[in-house]
């Protein structure tokens, strides 16, 4: 029991201090302290997810968020990690992209999505450019740093063996750069989501964002709020499960001296 | 003929962000033996280390040559295979991955790459690590996988810059030990550079001392002490001759530099 307690102590504590929150919330607005016109009540927003989980809305609204957000992490991750694989290897291909990075850095994307609109129209062509564009950069950078950082004990000690300039980057720098890799893609996945999400509050007719603004603007208060759990949820498990690969892959890293 | 002859060798390196040049080693003509085993000591800055870098052709001359088995160096090649002080090994590659890398990087061909690799693993004593990556590795584990895969290419030359210098007194000297019983069986020519005189004396049929600014030979010494060696002979008349004679010298060079830095 102790063992077990231990085990999972960040977990059991964790899910015990979101119930104390719940039951905080509940008992708020039970007590008169909190409006529920403004942010419901855990019941209802429970009862309010059974019913669109029986007429399949939430699902629907989901799968349409999910499709999105698949399409936009796919093209960032081949996009970014092609651009930073050659970025990373070649200095010259870096010095080319510099300026967009820079200008991806510090100018918010969505300031330009009455662009999109205008060129893509309301729903997935836009919300799927948007979600795109958030998550290339920092998985173009890190794939960058990845290979750039190579180990020159390593490359040195593979061109001593014979090794060509295509070896050091197939065998030392392309499998040296995966923690790197990995850690931007997870960057990449929470960044893909909020494209993707803020997109769809005013750029779409599907999908939970666009459920978020729709219910917001009708006064619907709980079913706004199992949108918005419902993309909590989503965002906390794709981390989670990404965090759980990531320990996979660089455990040599984390135990090397 | 020797089988390494370096001839009025130099090389030069650049100043860190700057376009002027300094001679890290100058005009140094050096003959090796076939099947000896060279020490090469000197204080740090004294161009041992790239010495053995213009041998395995990992640096371009600023003039002479180095020649093995009759033909100059021009780039890394197969004659021969480097052990540096850091292991290098990849760390996503098992202890047989990283032995057989150096036989994949040379596209060995003459027979199985895992057998061959194998048999150097149980060779340097590591037979039931083969599968063990290296940061489950001791230091002077590591260092036996990076010697493993340097002789597992089977070279002509083995060089070795300081390869037990990150390792405790203690691995030092087992490792030593371990060198000479593998360096016995097929007795390959050996340059192996270091700071500590004692290993130096107790591994090499000759040692050379460097002196630095610029790197040159200062002197040559003959070790006469039969083969194979053992660590009694550390207490020998003729180690502790030599010893004094190269520890002598050494100092003359550690004068010099404790001049500059009071100077400063």
């Amino acid at each position: 029991m102790i063992a077990f307690y231990r085990r999972f102590e960040a977990v059991l504590v964790g899910t015990a201090s979101l119930i104390a929150i719940a039951v905080a919330w509940q008992l708020a607005v039970d007590n008169g302290f909190i409006d529920p016109f403004f942010i419901s009540t855990p019941l209802a927003v429970a009862r309010e997810a059974m019913t669109q989980a029986a007429d399949g809305t939430l699902f629907v609204n989901i799968s349409a968020t999910l499709h999105a957000f698949s399409l936009a992490l796919a093209l960032a991750a081949a996009v970014g990690i092609g651009l930073g694989v050659l970025a990373g290897w070649f200095r010259d291909v870096e010095a080319a992209l510099d300026p967009f990075i820079w200008f991806k850095y510090s100018a918010p994307t969505i300031a330009f999505y009455p662009i999109f609109i205008a060129y893509l129209g309301y729903g997935l062509p836009t919300v799927v450019t948007v979600g795109f564009l958030f998550a290339l950069t920092p998985i173009y950078a890190n794939t960058l740093a990845g290979i750039r950082n190579v180990d020159r004990d390593l490359a040195r000690t593979a061109r001593a063996f014979g090794a060509r300039p295509l070896d050091v980057f197939v065998r030392v720098a392309l499998p040296g750069s995966v923690p790197l890799l990995v850690a931007g893609f997870r960057l990449g996945v929470g960044r893909a989501l909020t494209g993707v999400v803020v997109a769809e509050l005013f750029g779409s007719t599907a999908g939970l964002g666009y459920s978020i603004t729709q219910h917001a603007q009708l006064m619907q208060t709980a079913p706004m709020m199992v949108s918005i759990v419902a993309i909590v949820l989503i965002g906390v498990a794709l981390t989670q499960a990404l965090g759980f690969v990531e320990r996979k892959t660089d455990a040599w890293r984390v135990d090397a001296e | 003929m020797s089988h390494i002859q370096f001839r009025d060798l130099s090389v030069s390196y650049r100043r860190p962000k700057s376009d002027e040049r300094f001679l890290a080693i100058d005009r140094i003509s050096l003959d090796i033996e076939r099947g000896s085993f060279v020490a090469v000591v000197g204080s740090s800055g004294c161009g041992k280390s790239t010495l053995l870098l213009a041998a395995a052709g990992l640096v371009s001359l600023a003039s002479g040559r180095v020649v093995i088995d009759a033909a100059p160096v021009t780039g890394p090649g197969g004659h021969a295979a480097m052990v540096f002080q850091d292991a290098s090994l990849l760390p996503w590659r098992s202890v047989l991955g990283n032995v057989r890398f150096g036989l994949e990087m040379r596209r060995w061909k003459r027979d199985d790459l895992t057998e061959r690799a194998l048999r150097h693993i149980r060779m340097v004593g590591l037979g039931d690590f083969a599968d063990y990556h290296p940061h489950q590795l001791s230091g002077g584990m590591r260092q036996r996988v990076n010697i493993a895969r340097a002789l597992a290419v089977d070279p002509e030359v083995l060089l070795m810059d300081e390869p037990f210098g990150a390792l405790d007194a203690q691995t030092r000297e087992v490792m030593g030990n371990e060198l000479l019983r593998i360096w016995e069986r097929d007795r390959k020519t050996a340059l192996f550079v270091t700071h500590d005189i004692e290993e130096a004396v107790f591994l090499a049929d000759k040692v050379v001392v460097m002196g630095r600014d610029p790197g040159r030979i200062k002197d040559v010494v003959q070790v006469d002490l039969p083969r194979p060696r053992s660590p009694d002979m550390l207490d020998s008349e003729t180690f502790v001759t030599i010893r004094r004679r190269l520890r002598e010298s050494l100092a003359e060079d550690m004068a010099s530099l404790r001049l500059v830095t009071e100077g400063v």
